[in-house]
């Protein structure tokens, strides 16, 4: 023992760091690092520069204790409001607060209780921020934007979903940071061509622009093409673009490097020719979900585009033609997405894969009339391949998973949902790629526990599975799962309707599981739950709608122990009042439930359960009838914590 | 004017005389001597009009024209007079005057003086009505001017009547600024109920005696003769004043009454939301408080805009400019109930939701259930024409008193139509 010791205080910190940065990303390898002795605990504080915490209250300590922390994630904070800001910062001048110095990146997302006045407190002594996301913050407005704008030095924005700033508060914030690099404005509809001709004259040096679902138009596709510095820009479902408007981009923004102009519907491929033309140094172009046809000007315009990493262009009308011309002329390609083109065929990906022997990323999603031949060419030409998505094509047989399971050792990502050809065979073939870390079985009916063991022997880096509706799996693919894949974090299991609690059982021995999906499992009840709930402590959704054998004492068992859970869906299931208040209330940190058709509660135990929670609910769905029950003042309440009430 | 009034009363005796008896030498002496007075009047008008002309050279040729155009109504006054005098020696005159032939027929032809043959389409009748208009003016004592009828074939209904052409009407200072929505349309007199209009209509004709007339709105009435009247504003040296020397005139008594207030009256309204902005007249308040703060866009800088690109414009040259957000207002409730508008949306939000409640309140009030949209009948005052809702006179809560986060909702729907519905709870009971 004491010779370890020695041995342990012989590595330098250098050497520790360099451990951690290898473990980095790896939350359990981290803890336990930090509990070999107290250097190695000081040398993990040290290190860590992020934190995401999910309660508040200990954020004063673990600031103190982790002294290089630059970036603060208060994302999943339940009761983060203007007063509790004030604690944090305000009152106690004993409190240390040289973290708020060393901050640099914050992120505020769907903070629904915090207003102005609370982050004016906060961003007041955050003074060398260089990174702000507070998107998903639905009560933001122009005067939070206005706060924004006073923290000079930043950077970076996201403002995604922040439905109530307007062209005011985009103007505030563009003339108030003006080194702004990054702009993320999804969803902002409120902003129109007068706050983004302002942004492009003011921001000089943004790189990356969002524009995503606004109601912009070809003004501001005018002011943007003025923008020297422009590297990413997005236009996702911008429904006002057109073709006329997109014509302005065509000489403009010299250094562009990736655009997004996916699901503009007014937008054919002349629009498109126009922003590709003549672009050599374009990386990325993502113009899915058009449903036209490219046109042979398009195809010359990707002629010109040599250096193109990525493309998708989902949904459109391809031919073998166009697949060759990709492949001729956009030799760097390493993500394609053809999801949902038609006229994909064998030939035309072997004449792909032959240029694009690169591939890292390759989306076939519902390309139907892809069979073997088609994935043993994937298969034997690109080794790099990281992530293919297949789901749907249904002319593959257990063969296609031989070739990939015998060449593609690299591949993590596996999508194959809904394809009928896989089957236990086909699993073990799967189970060469022993990388694999997401690997989706939906509605592969074909498959039983025998394949799942096969997976769970060989996949132990797994992190995601997906076995919707797989009604051949039951509880000894889930024992083999839980005994293999330790690392599994989201797990599906809806309508695997053979699952009873000796599988619920085995479940619990998943540590690291933050996601279940449980829906249907009508087989599984009380006992089977509390057994997993119990063990999973990291649980932070929660789905298990329609689960009608799970009672109370189910329900009571998951509000002792799954305090991190942050979401869960209720609906049709048979808590009762006590349950349902138990469980809103003890779980600290739930913030988004779905509580529809709970036949055992009452009208005044709806009120009870959102008494109980409506400090800390940021999204709740409930039955359109029960609302007349529900008293004014905890309606009143929730709608004043920002919560956002969904009435079915 | 007022001469030219007389003169044709006179005239109209003249007439009368002429048609109700044979010839007589002395009523034909009595005409005689009253046409001497006649030129004598106009001879000393002259005069006058020679006497100023050399005081003020400079006079503008609109007031010379107004003169000429006096003295030749005049002038003709007195030559129809002349001529009918001598007609009513002629037998065939005689028996065509007394059967009702109108008297500008015949006065037109020979004449060529310009007597329009289309005011002469009433004939006599006319004639009594003019007289019973001068008799009804004595009665009311109003500062009414004469009407013209030689000039009412010459009305020209485009911007530019020439002066003269049309009667003109001024009202009285209080006249004016009584809250008034009913008016005259011969005298101008305002009136507060239709009903007290016809009462008074009565004193201007027996047509207006008819229960036809006391029970319908006298737009019948006016069909017949439509006269073009134009108002003059009391104010002495304001343009729109009749003496001015480029009179402007005012085309309907609303005009009179927004222009009167607008200019030369006291800004009494003061808008609740920016609290700068006065105005003497309830609508032009309404119309700014539906654009106040929308409209108004304001910089850092305190420039203000009226159109937001205006605004942006400014933005984009001046460095460090930028669009000034108000800060006294609870944003963080109604957000949540209207995250569209970004920071106008509370006063838009709060706007809205009294508007319902004072509606709703009222009508249970009246137990009308879903009654008229129209809260004036509930109320038992009388309100400005401008007053488009009931509730506009009384002073509304500022908003920051219900800012009381959870409770602003429920307070303006208890609490504001209180206000309002006192008006109609009393109309109730008493």
């Amino acid at each position: 023992m004491k010779s370890s010791s020695c041995l342990v205080s012989l590595l330098t910190d250098d050497l520790l760091v360099n451990i951690l940065d290898k473990l980095s990303g790896d939350d359990s390898a981290t803890k336990s690092f930090r509990s070999v002795c107290k250097a190695f605990h000081q040398a993990e504080s040290a290190h860590r520069t992020s934190l995401k915490v999910l309660r508040l209250e200990f954020l004063p300590t673990l600031l103190n204790n982790y002294t290089s922390v630059d970036t603060l994630d208060l994302s999943d904070c339940p009761r983060l409001d203007d007063g509790s800001i004030a604690a944090l910062l305000g009152g106690d001048t004993s409190i240390d607060l040289s973290w708020t110095r060393r901050l640099r990146r914050l992120v505020l997302s769907r903070c629904v209780g915090l207003r102005w006045a609370g982050l004016e407190l906060l961003l007041g002594s955050c003074t060398r921020l260089e990174s702000l996301d507070f998107s998903s913050c639905g009560g933001f407005g122009d005067r939070e934007a206005a706060v924004v704008s006073c923290v000079v030095g930043l950077k970076e924005i996201e403002m995604d979903r922040c439905f109530g700033v307007s062209d005011f508060g985009l103007a505030k914030i563009v003339v108030g940071c003006e080194r702004l690099e990054k702009l993320s404005l999804r969803w902002c509809d409120e902003i129109s061509d007068l706050g983004i001709d302002l942004l492009s004259k003011k921001c000089v040096f943004l790189k990356h622009l969002d524009i995503s679902y606004t109601k912009i138009g070809g003004e501001s596709i005018r002011s943007i093409s003025t923008m020297q510095r422009l590297e990413v820009l997005a236009m996702v479902g911008c429904g006002l673009l057109d073709d006329v408007g997109l014509h302005h981009l065509q000489d403009g923004c010299p250094s562009l490097q990736v655009i997004d102009i996916s699901r503009c519907n007014n937008v054919t491929s002349l629009g498109l020719t126009s922003v590709i033309r003549g672009r050599n140094n374009l990386l990325q172009l993502r113009a899915g979900h058009y449903y036209f046809e490219l046109s042979t000007i398009v195809l010359n315009c990707f002629m010109g585009l040599n250096n193109l990493q990525t493309i998708r262009i989902d949904g459109a009308q391809v031919s073998e033609h166009v697949l060759q011309i990709i492949a001729g002329s956009c030799k760097s390609l390493v993500d394609i997405g053809f999801s949902k083109c038609k006229g994909v065929t064998d030939f035309g990906i072997l004449q792909l894969v032959l240029g694009c022997f690169r591939l890292k990323i390759l989306d076939l999603t519902c390309c139907d009339k892809l069979t073997d031949l088609a994935i043993s060419a994937i298969a034997e030409s690109c080794r790099n391949l990281l992530c293919l998505k297949i789901e749907s094509c249904n002319m593959l047989t257990e063969k296609s998973f031989g070739y990939l399971g015998s060449c593609c050792f690299l591949l993590e990502e596996l999508d194959v949902t809904d394809c009928s050809g896989v089957n236990d065979e086909g699993l073990r073939h799967i189970s060469n790629c022993s990388n694999l870390k997401s690997l989706k079985l939906g509605h592969c009916i074909n498959i039983s526990d025998k394949g799942l063991s096969n997976i769970a022997s060989k996949c132990s880096n797994m992190i995601e599975l997906d076995l919707y509706r797989c009604k051949g799996v039951g509880d000894e693919g889930l024992a083999a799962l839980a005994m293999g894949c330790k690392k599994l974090k989201k797990l599906n299991l809806s309508y695997c309707i053979q699952i009873t609690d000796e599988g619920m059982q085995c479940i619990g021995y998943l540590k690291e599981l933050s996601e279940l999906d449980m829906r249907n499992l009508s087989k599984v009840t009380s006992a089977g739950f509390s057994y997993f709930a119990s063990g999973c402590m990291k649980l932070a959704e929660l789905d298990m709608k329609n689960c009608d054998n799970i009672t109370d004492s189910g329900f009571l068992a998951l509000s002792c122990h799954s305090k991190n859970l942050i979401q869960i869906n209720l609906s049709y299931c048979r808590i009762s009042d006590v349950g349902l208040y138990k469980l809103m209330g003890n779980l600290t940190c739930l913030q988004d439930a779905k509580l529809l058709n709970l036949t055992n509660v009452t009208m005044n135990g709806f009120d009870l359960a959102l008494r109980a929670s409506c400090f800390r609910l940021k999204k709740v769905k409930m039955l359109a009838l029960v609302r007349s029950y529900i008293s004014m003042e905890t309606l009143n309440f929730l709608q004043a914590r920002g919560c956002k009430i969904k009435w079915d | 004017m007022k001469i030219l009034g007389q003169l044709d009363g006179q005239m109209n005796g003249i007439c009368n005389a002429i048609r109700n008896c044979e010839w007589d030498p002395k009523v034909m002496l009595t005409n005689l001597s009253i046409m001497e007075e006649k030129i004598h009047q106009l001879q000393d008008l002259v005069h006058l009009i020679v006497g100023r002309r050399t005081e003020a050279v400079k006079g503008s040729e609109e007031l010379a024209a107004q003169q000429q155009q006096l003295i030749n109504a005049d002038l003709t006054s007195i030559i129809v007079q002349l001529i009918s005098t001598a007609g009513s020696l002629l037998p065939s005159a005689k028996n065509t005057f007394s059967s009702g032939n109108p008297l500008g027929s015949q006065l037109g032809q020979p004449g060529g003086i310009g007597y329009p043959s289309g005011s002469s389409i009433t004939g006599n009748n006319n004639v009594n009505k003019v007289e019973d208009h001068s008799n009804q003016i004595d009665l009311i004592g109003n500062n009414v001017e004469e009407h013209d009828q030689k000039d009412e074939e010459e009305v020209d209904e485009g911007e530019h009547l020439p002066p003269g052409s049309y009667e003109i009407l001024q009202l009285e200072k209080e006249e004016i600024l009584a809250p008034h929505t009913h008016f005259c349309l011969i005298c101008g007199k305002g009136f507060k109920r239709d009903a007290n209009l016809r009462m008074h209509m009565r004193g201007h004709g027996d047509e207006y005696k008819t229960p036809a007339a006391l029970a319908k709105p006298h737009k019948e009435m006016c069909s017949e003769a439509p006269l073009i009247k134009r108002y003059s504003c009391p104010y002495i040296g304001c343009k729109r004043n009749k003496d001015h020397k480029k009179f402007q005139p005012l085309k309907t008594i609303l005009c009179v009454k927004n222009h009167y207030k607008r200019t030369h009256c006291d800004k009494s309204y003061t808008c609740s939301r920016c609290n700068t902005k006065k105005f003497s007249v309830i609508a032009d308040l309404k119309t700014h408080e539906k654009h106040c703060g929308r409209d108004k866009w304001l910089c850092s800088c305190g420039t203000t805009f009226s159109r937001k690109d205006k605004l942006f414009g400014h933005i984009t040259l001046f460095q460090g400019h930028t669009p000034a957000i108000p800060l006294d207002e609870n944003k963080g409730m109604v957000d949540l109930s209207d995250h569209g508008e970004g920071n106008e949306a509370p006063s838009k939000v709060a706007q809205t939701d009294f508007d319902f409640s004072s509606n709703d309140f009222q009508n249970i009030l009246d137990g009308k259930g879903i009654a008229n949209d129209d809260t004036r009948i509930f109320s038992p005052l009388d309100f400005d024409t401008g007053s488009l809702g009931g509730f506009s006179d009384f002073p509304r809560p500022p908003f920051e008193d219900s800012a009381s986060s959870l409770s602003f909702l429920i307070s303006d729907a208890c609490n504001y139509p209180r206000e309002t519905g006192r008006s109609s709870i009393s109309n109730n009971l008493g």
